[in-house]
């Protein structure tokens, strides 16, 4: 409950919170609590960039009671914007509706002004192709009084003899289609066939292109490679947040949102069901070219009779637009940590929170779309990817079918870091894998100024050992701070790749010593004790006339104790591992997740994100996860391969493990309290590197 | 030097000793206090204890860290086994604190957290029955009616570990309504433990033990009433 006079609002899927006082506008508030709403008019209430929507319920999480009687009274201009269901759902403008108690607002992606950027585009792989889903054209000798055999088995006919397929099923829903579409195409069909199995789809006529969808379901961003099954060609890849956010930022939460919250589960399946069919209607929209305002010949707006503007397509010249429906696509494979996918299938997760977290299942699912409820192709299976253990899920598995550390002379660690970390290391001889709690801190979340990739946010940072002076670089924008004018950085915040950057930076400069506490030998004035808080102590990274928030950005010493928690939790996994395998060094160390295409690798080893390596044998894979989901897609051969994986890969607790806590404790200090690092000679001054 | 100024250097080595983390400085410095017939409870409460205190207030800003923390725990074992067989029934006059029954509740296997909050309780002289961790519900119970304590202390690092707190708490308020329980760990925060209705929440080592001080206290304060 909130004092008199203030509200608590947290905006979603930021994360954002903070307390204000009531009868402001939620515009203002976002921008107290530094979040990003589009306001083209000036809060005129007419340009109707700044749609949010106000969710209804009770969220523990957060401690607050969200109520959209928690606003001020609907206004007549919202209406010009927000639809009669938007309204049902519980849209607003931002810069109507006035804050009168704790809120939770929702801003959808659209009303977000710095867009974020997403690193999930797709790296050039080798795949096999041999698809689960393939097409076959044939023609078909009509009907007649001497033949009048029933249209399918005319087909199988017909199949059977061009191609050799026998005894396969066809869905009823494709079935019910079946009669016109061969009529439609005059006798000559293409029909989609499933596993060998089954027939899923049957277009008019001759088909070559055809299309599928291969989704990664992170816990915090939900990607998808939208593939010409023929070509093998990503045609496109979009992403969204994962709708789920607002239930709780990781895994556990959502786990403990539906223990507490009875329907929960069906509520946070509901959404990412949703969200997908989203996604999936974005990539198909893509397909087609862009629409415009329609203007008559004196550049006037044409209204229609609704009042509303006319728009008419704009297709760029000498495009190729396959102008493709949700109905197009005829495959769908999903890989995602184990408790989405749980939470996906609407498989009760509370076990896999629980030790020793067996997941319900390992091996890969077969399940109609229309079970799901997910819009594809009526008779499509989708294919979900088997699971390894309960922290190490469906995503592990696609890294590994993509990298194959198991066809490898080579010892490989691979690390995947997201809200979780999750490990493998071994050979074509063994393989081992586990997970670790780096927690959201990598990734920006829980830091003082801690925000996710977009506009404003610092991804490279330099100090200056000599002066302990701050140079650095946001993202939106080329140049250096020493290259700009202060108020053209504006600067919001510091984003996963940046926090990297500012330890092992503090680090090499001498602010920070070997065990994360700031020095006492600082030579600057950005050392300083938080004028609110001054038993806490900070560096100042930006000032306040460096930022378009217009306060100084910082990195407290708690910030810096939480990125050591987390990288001590990442190096602790990789070292008990190598201790399991008998190993103390590896050939080659592969960083994973969109965020490993981020990482700089020098920065990663100066802060001891993983024991010594050689540089040249430390590479980013980008995100493989997302890769794995594809491979499955478009060769059906590796659906075999990842079940395999899945159940030979042995999993390994790493907090029971002898004198855990001794090793995580060692492993906390920057690099390492002692192990010795003598890749970094170069990188890191003697003086610095040797200290006590 | 008079046997109050060695007193007072002796209490100052055995203090920088555990804050500084230099097991060397508190071996020899306790060794002195026993050699020179100096009181060995005195050394403890005053020196190593108070080190202690010190470490857990540096703690608590964020300036020392878990591994700083652990270091300064070895130091302050070697001093308490060197001085704590010295230690006389006499001196203990004033009794020890209290007894508290401590662990990482079931389907939660992280401890360090516990075994830190552990530390701080011993070092205020409590006696502590550690049952360790993934304990299940039932033997928090058991062992609290076995050892009558007056406090049990329960741990979670996760938040789906979290909600087997509340049991606990039911169970044992049950059987004995006059049991403080204090509640620490990642994911709770003084709301989680009202709403669960435990007596005290810890958010850190340093105000674990004065939080129980002040449980204690309470308890005494209505036992007496």
């Amino acid at each position: 409950m909130s004092r008199n006079g203030t509200a608590k609002v947290i905006f979603q899927p930021s994360g954002r919170r903070g307390e204000v006082e009531k009868g402001i506008n939620i515009i203002e508030a976002s921008r107290r609590i530094g979040v990003d709403i589009e306001t083209l008019c000036g809060e005129k209430k007419v340009c109707g960039k700044c749609k949010v929507r106000i969710e209804e319920g009770s969220f523990e999480k957060f401690g607050i009671v969200s109520s959209r009687d928690h606003v001020g009274p609907w206004q007549e201009e919202e209406g010009n914007f927000i639809t009669p269901d938007q309204k049902e759902a519980g849209y607003r403008l931002a810069c109507a509706a006035e804050i009168m108690d704790d809120l939770l607002v929702f801003v959808p992606e659209e009303s977000r002004a710095g867009k974020q950027v997403v690193s999930k585009a797709a790296r050039d792989i080798e795949i096999n192709r041999n698809p689960a889903v393939k097409i076959y054209t044939v023609t078909i000798i009509p009907p007649s009084f001497k033949d009048p055999l029933g249209d399918f088995e005319r087909m199988m006919q017909a199949l059977e003899k061009e191609y050799g397929l026998k005894g396969l099923n066809i869905d009823l829903f494709t079935l019910r289609d079946f009669p016109n579409i061969v009529r439609k195409g005059e006798w000559t069909v293409t029909a989609a066939v499933w596993m060998d199995k089954e027939i899923i789809k049957v277009w008019p006529g001759e088909v070559e292109d055809y299309y599928g969808i291969a989704i990664d379901v992170g816990t915090t961003t939900v990607a998808a490679y939208f593939c010409n099954m023929r070509t093998m060609e990503v045609i496109d890849t979009v992403s969204m947040m994962n709708p789920q956010c607002k239930y709780g930022e990781d895994v556990m939460a959502r786990i403990t949102y539906h223990m507490q919250n009875p329907g929960g589960l069906e509520r946070m399946s509901n959404d990412l069901i949703e969200g997908l069919n989203e996604l999936i209607k974005q990539a198909c929209d893509g397909t087609h070219p862009a629409k415009k305002k329609k203007k008559d010949e004196t550049g006037k707006v044409v209204k229609g009779e609704d009042g509303q503007p006319v728009m008419v397509e704009a297709p760029e010249e000498g495009k190729v637009y396959p102008r493709l429906e949700p109905s197009d696509i005829v495959d769908l494979t999903l890989g995602g940590n184990t408790a989405m996918h749980h939470i996906l299938l609407k498989l009760d997760p509370r076990y896999v929170g629980l030790a020793p977290f067996p997941p319900v299942i390992h091996r890969s699912l077969d399940i109609r779309a229309r079970d799901l409820g997910i819009n594809i192709n009526k008779s499509s299976n989708v294919f979900v990817m088997p699971n390894e253990a309960g922290f190490v899920g469906a995503d592990n598995v696609c890294v590994l079918v993509t990298e194959r550390p198991h066809t490898s002379d080579e010892l490989q660690l691979i690390i995947d870091i997201g809200t979780n970390g999750e490990l493998v290391l071994g050979n074509r001889d063994k393989l081992i894998s586990s997970s670790c709690a780096t927690g959201p801190a990598l990734e920006g979340a829980q830091l003082a100024f801690g925000m996710r990739a977009a506009p404003g946010a610092i991804e490279r940072i330099k100090i200056d050992p000599k002066t302990h002076d701050v140079d650095y670089k946001v993202i939106g924008r080329e140049a250096w701070l020493k290259y700009s004018k202060p108020e053209d950085m504006k600067t919001k915040g510091i984003c996963g790749s940046g926090i990297l950057d500012v330890l092992a930076e503090l680090y090499r400069s001498g602010v920070v010593t070997k065990s994360g506490r700031f020095s006492k030998t600082q030579k600057s004035n950005r050392f300083r004790n938080n004028p609110d808080n001054p038993r806490q102590k900070e560096f100042v990274i930006a000032w306040a006339n460096e930022t378009s928030i217009g306060k100084d950005v910082v990195i407290t010493q708690k910030d810096v104790r939480q990125i050591q928690l987390a990288k001590g939790a990442l190096y602790t996994g990789c070292k008990l591992m190598m201790r399991r395998m008998g190993i103390d060094k590896v050939d080659t160390i592969k960083i994973a997740g969109a965020f490993g295409t981020h990482v700089a690798k020098d920065k990663a080893l100066i802060m001891g994100l993983f024991p010594d390596c050689d540089l040249e044998n430390v590479m980013s894979v980008g995100n493989a996860a997302g890769d794995g989901a594809r491979i499955v897609l478009l060769d059906r051969n590796m659906r075999d391969e990842a079940n395999w994986i899945a159940r030979n890969v042995e999993y390994i607790e790493l907090t029971v493990e002898k004198d855990f806590e001794q090793q995580f404790m060692e492993s906390m200090q920057i690099p390492h309290m002692k192990d010795e690092f003598p890749h970094l000679k170069g990188y890191v001054p003697e003086e610095i590197l040797h200290q006590k | 030097m008079g046997k109050e100024e060695l007193r007072e250097e002796l209490l100052k080595k055995l203090h920088e000793g555990v804050v500084e983390f230099e097991e060397d400085q508190v071996r020899e410095a306790a060794q002195k206090v026993l050699d020179e017939g100096l009181n060995a409870y005195d050394a403890v409460m005053n020196g190593l204890a108070a080190g202690m205190q010190e470490v857990g207030d540096l703690y608590d800003q964020h300036e020392y860290f878990v591994p700083e923390l652990l270091m300064a725990a070895d130091a302050l074992y070697v001093g308490l086994d060197i001085l704590r067989p010295h230690i006389t029934l006499e001196d203990l006059g004033n009794k020890p604190k209290g007894q508290v029954v401590i662990g990482t509740v079931q389907g939660d296997v992280h401890d360090i957290g516990k075994n830190i909050i552990k530390m701080m309780f011993e070092v205020a002289g409590f006696t502590v029955h550690d049952l360790g961790r993934d304990v299940p519900l039932e033997k928090f119970v058991e062992e609290q009616l076995n050892t009558d304590s007056e406090i049990v202390a329960l741990s979670a690092m996760m938040t789906t570990t979290m909600m087997g707190m509340e049991k606990v708490i039911k169970m044992i308020k049950e059987k004995n309504p006059n049991v403080a329980i204090m509640l620490g760990g990642a994911p709770v925060t003084s709301d989680t433990a009202e709403l669960f209705g435990a007596d005290g929440y810890a958010e850190s080592a340093g105000n674990a033990v004065q939080e129980a001080i002040k449980m204690i206290g309470r308890l005494r304060e209505m036992q007496e009433k």
